[in-house]
């Protein structure tokens, strides 16, 4: 009887840890990122090919066919900071614990801000990049919706409008996110450069947008009375007798935070009056409603968006038109079609989006507008800038960049490392590998692939993970020249900005390609006119540049390597090439649209010109080096060269569209069934010396250099077991893709000094600090002195590019912008005149300094709240 | 039986095995036509409901476009582009997706181009996924992960399977004894599924005791020694097989030692012990074998559905298996990959069901095919 009790007794125990353990929240995000694709990789370039033959040829280091050139050991100092980096699959759920157990040393991808608090727990230090935004979208159609003749609130401006009075992202911030994220006002990134630039403006509009119920629901009540809606004796809005129902299409999947936010925001409107039917939908069923279907249907009125940068945007004024206007991309769409935004906001998006001005301050005063204007549309009323967190070991030091966290920086190979040693095996955690097919031209796009990929690549400039402008990595500098009238700026000295009032393409530059003929075409052979650019630029290539940088299989970099390039980027996409590929055929469109020659002016150095009418406000983005970095990978010409001769066969094919249309496998350089056939054409071609398109790259290349480099490829293959080579600080030295593991070993041919990007190490966010008088008094002269820093010394005024303040009165008005005064490296002073003060009132007021600083596009706001008194 | 044959003619018997060959070939011929209709229907439905009726077009388009338009704007071309030539690239590539996922065809018509293909186990290609080496053939994708399923979900179930019936057996013979009622006891913690015992082994295991791995199949970098390489795989499969074993266990003892206690209380296993018959003969003569055809039934079913996977297992464990992989293909509405799974799942358990058939009358006397008892 007792051990029948007992065993009642265990059963029940069981029973009731189970109930307790199931009902604990767990919290299973899974992130899949599809890394942006760059359509248009590279354009063409024109040689002078008498002139430049034989010095390529001389500059290239010739292997012996018979001898392999082996990697050398890692030479402390230069190079990767690491021996060896390993590649593991782990769910994001489980990154940090398995970083507590030594199971991996960092977790590359950002998680999420409900994971911060147990990333701060565990001691672990971690990157802050960009995460999604999130928005509210509304359906503008009405007053009444032509389908079901039911009211449409949304459909006026004013409601739209004051919604944004309605919602406390302080409290979405703090409820949803943990405070880990930014509040959201404008349809600009808060931590990009044009919000930096703009600060006080956008500060300016978020205190006039700040939370205010009362003020939205006055609003609202106007505008709804104004519609024919009247408020029933239960406080609920009513139209034609019915109550005004909002269905609100709110997202269940991706990070799950959509959900809190949905249903805050239903809160939010029932409390002033409206009845709301919410709808919890994933993707794949909202899609279809509210950016695939009608809006006249009347089947939605709100929906919680999101979207993602995941580079740091130099130029955000093409957003307007993207969210607000019938001509953005999503102009396919029956919701942006039914936006009306007014005609000056109209027309500010469109300048915006094609930078339709002749200075940079024109676009100021454009862009201050426009977000202005983008307030009082509001067919979008923007929440969160959401924030993602990459742990890693306390041990681990990495540069991130503030867009793309670590795993998306350029940066990431040449800063990783153990703080207190010089090599070592780094265990290297992310949430997937090997998705798709590694080949240059037209592989994977995924995040988790590219961000492996980003290790073995060099290029010919480096992102700044801080600004989002560039620096020289292989390139030595550059000259731009914009014509006149363009807004075109510089902000870094190795970038030469001149304006012309003409730029004229050279007749013998290469305007396209001839792919039955396998040579360029030259312009005039192309044109009886001369054509004219909006921009040139020239690249120079250091004089060392055959001789220092060796792909991973030992062959030496050489001009026929940029050459493949230039032509791959025609070349596919022609319907008389062998490897015509319809899918590429739009991505080459888009690049003759602008495109306007290119041109090798010599090859001992390498210096090559770019003719284009395409333009970017930064000079540095205007540098287009034509380093052989195809759109998904770098490529040497011989590894090129195999992936030709396969996709020509009709074997394998480089993009996955071809490869679907033919049949046949999607090229992989990494492994797979292609491998077998890649080898195949590597013998091929070794045993033919064969050089492609030999009207062209038979100018750059010998067939003893051919012979080396195919000799070196298969010998890499034996060694490596994969064709995946390029220049970058590591190289691939064994793939597992069944078991989802890579090993990352140190390129021992890299020249670079380890330390080259060390200044790139903590982003240099400014710390500010305000001292003045507590107490003011009206009509008499304030001083107040303003201390801005970075880990305790002072800010050096040459990486300042404004401190501005606002003051704002005890009504939370703002009164007056100014610029401070500088003082002194890290110290500035704001004096507010007497006629100034003197238009206060009594009470508390506030005095705001947003710094921007030049090497940081994150401005850093401070407030010092003084009383006026008379 | 041995006297009746012994007063048959030679042409009686020759009737007889003549009949017996009608009817086997008839109830053969009839249950094959049954189980391929069965399979038919089984697989367009599969078909049909993987669609959504043909919505899933809408959901795919309105992706497709969602994806493209994203894509594109974030180039750097795109900002040069004026409104025109944006659309037309757009637009473009567009229509190249749709045309390369087949969405410009009806989506009946596209149903049964899927049967057919399915039926004659041509599996295609898949629309969306690729295999682990980057393959976009069905077979491979599905290859490539069924050796890590059958050893994950093998070992696992047949540990399960022929521990529980052996455990089960002696429990059937210990009623009411102390084991007996623990087993019956712990019998409900089946109710919680394989993944929530996994989470609690890994943080047991790997989290705190750090002897065990987190998941997934293989140490990364995997051994380059086949032999440590198949020491790590063991080393991997312990915590997923465990989880999937303690899952299932005490439920699955308790259902066998119920099911063997209704044949331990007949009249010829209290004649077997009465006569003195030592324990393994009477488990082994009087009570496995009037119950093995349905042993062999579980068997079999068990055999099968090591074909599906084991989805949330697995991809708490990482565990490159097909269940995850089936997973992601209806993430993706990959149909190709899904009516593949489906298509070799049906076939499997038609030819299961059609052999057993032919087992049961193999190992019980008692049943004749086509006799219609």
């Amino acid at each position: 009887m007792l051990r029948n009790r007992m065993m009642l007794v265990f059963s029940l125990l069981v029973l009731a840890s189970m109930v307790l353990g199931a009902c604990g929240t767990q919290t299973v995000q899974t992130v899949v990122v599809k890394e942006t694709q760059v359509v248009v990789e590279k354009e063409t370039q024109v040689v002078e090919v008498k002139e430049t033959v034989e010095s390529v040829v001389k500059e290239t280091v010739m292997v012996p066919a018979d001898v392999a050139p082996e990697m050398p050991e890692r030479r402390a100092g230069f190079g990767g900071w690491l021996d060896e980096i390993v590649f593991s699959v782990v769910s994001a759920s489980a990154a940090v614990t398995q970083i507590q157990a030594g199971a991996i040393d960092i977790y590359a991808s950002g998680l999420s801000s409900n994971k911060l608090p147990e990333i701060q727990e565990a001691g672990f230090n971690y990157s802050k990049q960009n995460g999604l935004f999130y928005e509210l979208t509304f359906n503008p159609v009405g007053p009444t919706f032509p389908a079901t003749g039911k009211l449409n609130p949304f459909s006026s401006a004013k409601v739209r409008e004051a919604i944004n009075w309605l919602v406390d992202r302080g409290y979405i911030n703090q409820e949803v996110y943990a405070g880990g994220a930014l509040e959201k006002f404008l349809p600009i990134t808060t931590q990009f450069p044009d919000y930096a630039e703009l600060a006080d403006v956008a500060r300016k509009l978020e205190a006039k947008y700040a939370y205010n119920v009362e003020k939205a629901d006055a609003a609202i009540t106007a505008e709804m009375e104004a519609m024919g809606a009247t408020k029933g004796a239960d406080g609920k809005w009513m139209y034609e007798g019915e109550p005004v129902t909002l269905i609100f299409l709110i997202r269940t999947d991706s990070d799950g935070t959509r959900v809190p936010i949905g249903d805050y925001v239903s809160g939010q409107l029932e409390s002033i009056g409206f009845t709301v039917d919410r709808q919890y939908k994933t993707s794949s069923e909202a899609s279809p409603l509210w950016v695939g279907g009608n809006p006249s249907d009347g089947l939605w009125h709100i929906y919680t968006g999101a979207w993602s940068a995941t580079v740091i945007d130099r130029d955000q004024g093409d957003n307007f038109q993207f969210y607000f206007s019938p001509s953005s991309a999503y102009g396919f769409s029956g919701l942006w079609q039914a936006y009306t935004p007014t005609e000056e906001f109209n027309k500010l998006c469109d300048d915006l989006a094609y930078n339709r001005f002749a200075n940079l301050e024109e676009r100021r005063v454009a862009f201050a507008r426009a977000l202005e204007l983008s307030l009082e549309d509001s067919v979008r009323v923007w929440l969160i800038d959401g924030k993602n967190f990459a742990p890693y070991n306390t041990n681990v030091e990495v540069t991130y960049d503030l867009a793309a966290g670590i795993d998306g920086a350029q940066l990431w190979a040449y800063t990783l490392r153990f703080i207190d040693r010089e090599g070592g095996l780094m265990k290297w955690g992310q949430p997937d590998l090997f998705v798709d097919p590694w080949n240059p031209v037209a592989g994977s796009n995924w995040a988790f692939d590219a961000s492996a990929q980003r290790s073995t690549q060099s290029g010919g400039v480096m992102a700044d993970p801080f600004t989002g402008l560039f620096h020289p990595l292989r390139i030595e500098k550059a000259d731009v020249v914009v014509q006149e009238g363009l807004p075109v700026g510089a902000t870094l000295d190795w970038v030469t900005l001149s304006f012309e009032p003409e730029i004229v393409v050279p007749d013998d530059a290469w305007v396209d390609w001839d792919a039955a003929a396998g040579k360029f075409i030259t312009a005039s052979e192309k044109f009886t006119q001369t054509q004219t650019a909006k921009v040139k630029s020239v690249t120079y290539y250091p004089a060392d540049l055959y001789e220092t940088i060796k792909w991973h299989d030992g062959s030496n970099i050489s001009a026929a390597d940029f050459v493949m390039g230039m032509i791959m980027t025609f070349e596919t996409a022609k319907p008389e090439s062998a490897m015509y590929d319809e899918s590429r055929v739009s991505n080459l469109d888009s690049f003759m649209s602008v495109f306007k020659g290119i041109k090798i002016v010599s090859t001992e150095p390498l210096v090559i010109e770019y003719y284009t009418d395409a333009y970017q406000l930064d000079a540095e983005w205007n540098v287009t080096t034509w380093w052989p970095q195809y759109g998904y990978g770098e490529g040497a010409w011989h590894q090129i060269a195999i992936g030709n001769l396969a996709d020509a066969a009709g074997e394998l094919a480089y993009s996955a569209d071809k490869a679907d249309v033919k049949a046949i496998e999607w090229m992989s350089f990494i492994g797979g069934p292609s491998l077998e056939i890649l080898g195949k054409y590597l013998d091929q071609a070794a045993s033919e010396s064969y050089i492609p398109f030999p009207d062209t790259l038979g100018q750059f290349i010998t067939a003893e250099e051919a012979a080396a480099r195919y000799s070196n490829l298969k010998t890499w293959y034996e060694d490596h077991g994969h064709y995946w080579i390029g220049t970058g600080p590591y190289y691939v030295d064994k793939a597992y893709l069944v078991e989802k593991t890579l090993v990352l070993k140190n390129n021992g041919y890299f020249t670079d000094a380890a330390d080259k990007w060390a200044t790139f190490g903590t982003p240099k966010i400014a710390e500010v600090e305000i001292d003045g008088a507590a107490q003011v008094t009206i009509g008499s002269e304030a001083t107040f002195d303003v201390f801005v820093s970075f880990e305790g010394a002072p800010y050096a005024q040459a990486d300042i590019k404004q401190v501005k303040y606002l003051l704002y009165n005890a009504q939370g008005e703002i009164v007056q912008v100014g610029e401070a005064t500088f003082v002194a490296d890290g110290q500035y002073s704001v004096t507010l005149p007497a006629d100034v003060t003197s238009t206060l009132e009594a009470g508390s007021n506030k005095l705001e300094v947003a710094v921007v600083p030049l090497v940081v596009s994150v401005p850093t706001f401070f407030t010092f709240e003084f009383i006026t008194a008379p | 039986m041995a006297s009746e044959a012994q007063v048959l003619t030679p042409a009686v018997k020759k009737s007889s095995s003549s009949s017996t060959l009608v009817r086997v070939g008839k109830y053969t011929l009839v249950r094959l036509i049954t189980l391929f209709v069965t399979v038919v229907i089984g697989v367009y439905l599969t078909i049909l409901i993987a669609n959504m009726g043909g919505y899933v077009d809408n959901i795919m388009r309105a992706e497709i476009q969602e994806r493209i338009t994203l894509q594109a704007s974030q180039s750097q071309a795109w900002k040069n582009m004026d409104t025109e030539t944006r659309q037309k690239f757009v637009e473009d590539k567009i229509a190249l997706e749709v045309k390369r996922l087949g969405l410009d065809q009806p989506m009946v018509v596209r149903s049964f181009r899927y049967l057919f293909n399915a039926l004659t186990l041509n599996l295609g290609r898949a629309q969306n996924m690729t295999s682990d080496s980057g393959s976009k053939t069905v077979r491979l994708i599905i290859l490539e992960r069924l050796p890590a399923t059958l050893l994950l979900l093998g070992s696992a179930n047949l540990i399960l399977f022929f521990g529980s019936i052996t455990i089960a057996l002696s429990l059937s013979r210990r009623y009411g004894s102390f084991w007996d009622k623990l087993i019956i006891t712990l019998s409900p913690t089946s109710a919680a599924p394989p993944w929530f015992y996994g989470i609690f082994l890994i943080l047991i295991f790997a989290a705190l005791l750090k002897i065990m791995p987190f998941g997934g199949l293989v140490d990364a970098p995997p051994p380059e020694n086949r032999i440590e390489y198949l020491l790590s795989v063991l080393k991997h499969l312990v915590l997923p097989a465990s989880a999937l074993i303690i899952s299932g266990l005490f439920l699955t003892i308790y259902n066998w030692r119920t099911f063997f206690l209704i044949y331990s209380s007949e009249d010829y296993v209290e004649m077997a012990k009465a006569k003195g018959l030592v324990s393994r003969d009477i488990e082994r003569r009087y009570i496995l074998r009037p119950t093995l055809p349905t042993i062999i039934t579980n068997f079999a079913l068990l055999l099968i559905g090591l074909w599906t996977g084991a989805i949330i297992t697995e991809t708490v464990f990482l565990w490159p298996g097909l269940g995850r992989t089936l997973f992601r293909a209806i993430g993706l509405y990959d149909i190709p990959v899904i009516v593949a799974s489906t298509i070799i799942y049906a076939y499997l358990l038609a030819i299961t069901v059609f052999l057993l058939d032919f087992l049961y009358a193999l190992v019980d006397p008692r049943v004749k095919i086509g006799s219609g008892s």
